[in-house]
């Protein structure tokens, strides 16, 4: 700790200003827009066109738009609370099966592949060549009652198979989510695993561990870091996701934070507590964001 | 068939077309941001001088209080203005609502003063009402339902038409010159008419919806759980959950109504969870669902979203015969802030026109309300199959029909917490 405060007592004025552009492009795209958002939220509603009319002097804001989406997530007219619960369990369980298709193949990728593995590389990025849209509504096709999903099912055509893929099924949302994540914890993943020291996995051998042990106990402890930034990446967006439950089901019964806050931005008078919502997720993603930052500032102290 | 045949597209996509809607921002976010950059021209204490803003309360119209809206002599253009040379006329429409060869004739026509026309989309009207208070995006004309009129009198959004430029007028049903919503037809002239039915798979439903009845008990029949969808609208799905409940006002501001449709909107969603979209024109045919709350435009459109080899015949649709259901029409201003007065008079005229009507009929599917267009012709001519004969909308129903009204502020806010609720599927 002493060494960094002195050097850091001699640095030279360039350095804050490399961070400038930085600052700059956070404050006019994240804290501006945030602050506009606060307005929007503790705001009032224009009388006759019911939109928002945003208030920026936090000494006028009334919390009746925020109080008022807080009110119905508990208790008797607790309407919000479900669909807030639906997408806890939906991002966690989409997170999880996420991790379970991402790790072995970034693992494989990046210590296994051997010289395919920049080709291989450019294939799992390929699927960002593709919007996030277009991969879903392709899963529509797929989908349909006479696609090739129930025709593969059926083993052409031994069976009837007539399965309503598209018809509100929480599984086939959690599985679109799924799809359209996983490359991008695949990325992150492969990262962490191809900057590990392979010195430390050969001591690891030299000392007697066979290949399972010296996965267990060195390359999985030390590529956890990796792992909670890569949740995280793909937690994020998930959150706030909408359409992957509009085109794949369509169903109330499937709604998602996304989707509450989709459906209240542009309806006259409810603007404000599509605020509400976007803090909502602002807060709860903020949290394991702060811990992921303690974590890795602690671990960049104790190496 | 007809010796001419009215010009089809092969795949057409109607209004309020998914994926542009889709488009409309990836996360919730920059949608927020979207509608915050718009509205934050205004602030609570501007009152009435911004264009835009209104502080006044807002005069409603009905059926049974008919409004005549003021009209200030300057911003009526002049008789007889030679259009814009080299302007681009903007349209902002919903996607697919107009024939791009309909657009074409109409640059072709006026090609003597190099006019080109560009259309915007919008993907509900709320979004586009947003987006055209900004006052900047210079759209000349918008292509409304009556129900935002008010506001856009009241805020000086739209522009009187001055009746010189519209001799066409003539040519529609006799009511729009002077509809209940604009007396005298000051600032509006009709597109299109539609009805709000139910639209149904008759080959994977036996029963017969049409004599029954009650047709709207399907909604709420186990039979068929995760087979059926509402419209995605607030307004026209909870107006079919009053209908069925025997409640005539669709426009209530009766607390008492209200809750009575939560209530049922409450008990359709745990008796067969409907889906909640505006795809039904391609969800029904493509077998994604079997039944559906439909406007009869997009009834028609289903049929050439079939799969290959199924017939027409399968699609069935219903709408109160006695004409007592959800009748609307959608109409074309023209916009203040256009710079294209002159063209856009010139446009509506061009719209109003029979041959140009019928041809952007046989694009969108919506019917125009032209008094030479028989119910008998639009099937005779091929613009409505016939087993669809039910999609036909009848002039007669817009004087027993039901519409959807704007609602007072509060009343509006009730409704809109009883659609929130029930599109969370708590």
């Amino acid at each position: 700790m002493r060494a960094r405060r002195r050097t850091s007592g001699r640095r030279s004025p360039l350095w804050p200003l490399l961070a400038l552009p930085g600052a700059v492009w956070l404050a006019l795209l994240f804290v501006a827009p945030l602050y506009v958002v606060l307005a929007i939220v503790f705001g009032g509603v224009d009388p006759v066109f019911r939109t928002p009319l945003p208030v920026y002097n936090p000494l006028q804001w009334d919390a009746t738009q925020f109080t008022g989406v807080f009110s119905h997530i508990i208790g008797p007219n607790g309407y919000f609370g479900p669909a807030l619960l639906r997408t806890a369990v939906y991002v966690g369980t989409a997170s999880l099966l996420c991790l379970l298709v991402a790790y072995p193949v970034a693992y494989y990728t990046a210590r296994l592949a051997g010289r395919h593995r920049r080709l291989l590389l450019a294939l799992l990025i390929a699927p960002f060549w593709i919007s996030y849209m277009m991969r879903m509504l392709a899963w529509v096709n797929l989908l349909q009652t006479d696609g090739l999903v129930n025709r593969a099912l059926s083993l052409g055509g031994l069976y009837s198979v007539q399965i309503d893929w598209l018809n509100g099924r929480s599984l086939v949302v959690v599985l679109g989510l799924v799809y359209g994540y996983v490359p991008y914890m695949i990325l992150p993943l492969y990262a962490g695993l191809d900057r590990l020291q392979p010195h430390m996995l050969e001591a690891a051998r030299d000392l007697g561990a066979g290949r399972f042990d010296t996965f267990r106990r060195v390359t999985v402890p030390l590529s956890v870091p990796a792992v909670i930034a890569a949740v995280l990446l793909t937690c994020l967006p998930m959150l706030g996701d909408y359409f992957t439950s509009d085109l794949l089901s369509a169903s109330p019964h499937t709604a998602m934070v996304g989707n509450l806050i989709n459906n209240t931005v542009l309806t006259p008078g409810q603007t404000g507590q599509a605020g509400a919502f976007v803090l909502l997720v602002l807060v709860v993603s903020l949290v394991p964001m702060l811990f992921y930052v303690r974590s890795a500032r602690s671990e960049g102290l104790a190496s | 068939m007809p010796d001419e045949p009215p010009p089809r597209r092969t795949r057409p996509i109607p209004r309020r077309t998914f994926i542009g809607r889709m488009g409309l921002a990836a996360f919730g976010g920059p949608a927020l941001l979207e509608a915050l950059a718009a509205c934050a021209k205004s602030t609570p204490s501007s009152g009435s001088s911004t264009p835009g803003s209104t502080a006044a309360a807002l005069t409603i119209a009905s059926p049974s209080t008919p409004v005549t809206w003021p009209v200030h002599k300057d911003d009526l253009i002049a008789d007889g203005l030679t259009p814009e040379k080299g302007a681009t006329l903007q349209l902002y429409n919903y996607a697919d609502y107009i024939g791009p060869h309909v657009v074409k004739a109409f640059e072709k026509k006026y090609a003597a003063y190099n006019v080109k026309v560009r259309v915007s989309t919008f993907n509900d009207t709320d979004e586009a009402l947003t987006k055209i208070r900004t006052g900047k995006s210079g759209f000349d004309m918008y292509f409304p339902s009556y129900d935002q009129i008010s506001k856009m009198v009241s805020a000086s959004l739209i522009r009187p038409l001055n009746h010189s430029y519209i001799p066409n007028i003539t040519n529609v049903w006799p009511q729009f010159s002077d509809p209940w919503y604009d007396g005298g037809w000051h600032y509006t002239v009709p597109y299109t008419v539609y009805t709000t039915g139910i639209g149904w798979r008759a080959d994977r439903i036996t029963a017969d919806i049409g004599p029954m009845a009650n047709p709207y008990d399907v909604f709420w029949d186990p039979a068929y759980k995760k087979r059926d969808a509402v419209i995605d609208d607030w307004h026209t799905a909870m107006a079919m959950v009053a209908l069925r409940a025997g409640l005539t006002d669709i426009n209530s501001t009766k607390p008492a109504d209200i809750a009575t449709i939560q209530t049922q909107m409450l008990d359709m969603q745990a008796k067969t969870d409907p889906k909640v979209t505006i795809t039904m024109y391609n969800d029904l045919p493509a077998g994604q669902m079997d039944l559906a709350q439909m406007w009869s435009g997009d009834v028609v459109n289903a049929q050439y979203y079939l799969p290959k080899g199924v017939k027409p015949d399968v699609l069935a649709y219903w709408f109160p015969e006695d004409g007592k259901g959800m009748v609307d029409n959608d109409l074309m201003v023209i916009l203040s802030q256009g710079k294209n007065p002159v063209l856009a008079h010139l446009f509506v005229n061009f719209m109003l026109d029979t041959k140009n009507a019928l041809d952007n009929f046989g694009y969108i599917g919506y019917q125009p309300p032209q008094n030479s267009l028989s119910p008998a012709q639009t099937i005779s001519d091929g613009y409505v199959p016939k087993n669809l004969g039910t999609a036909v909308v009848k002039q007669e129903w817009f004087t027993q029909g039901y519409r959807l009204l704007e609602l007072p502020p509060d009343a509006d806010a009730a409704w809109h917490e009883v659609w929130q609720r029930f599109k969370a599927g708590a």
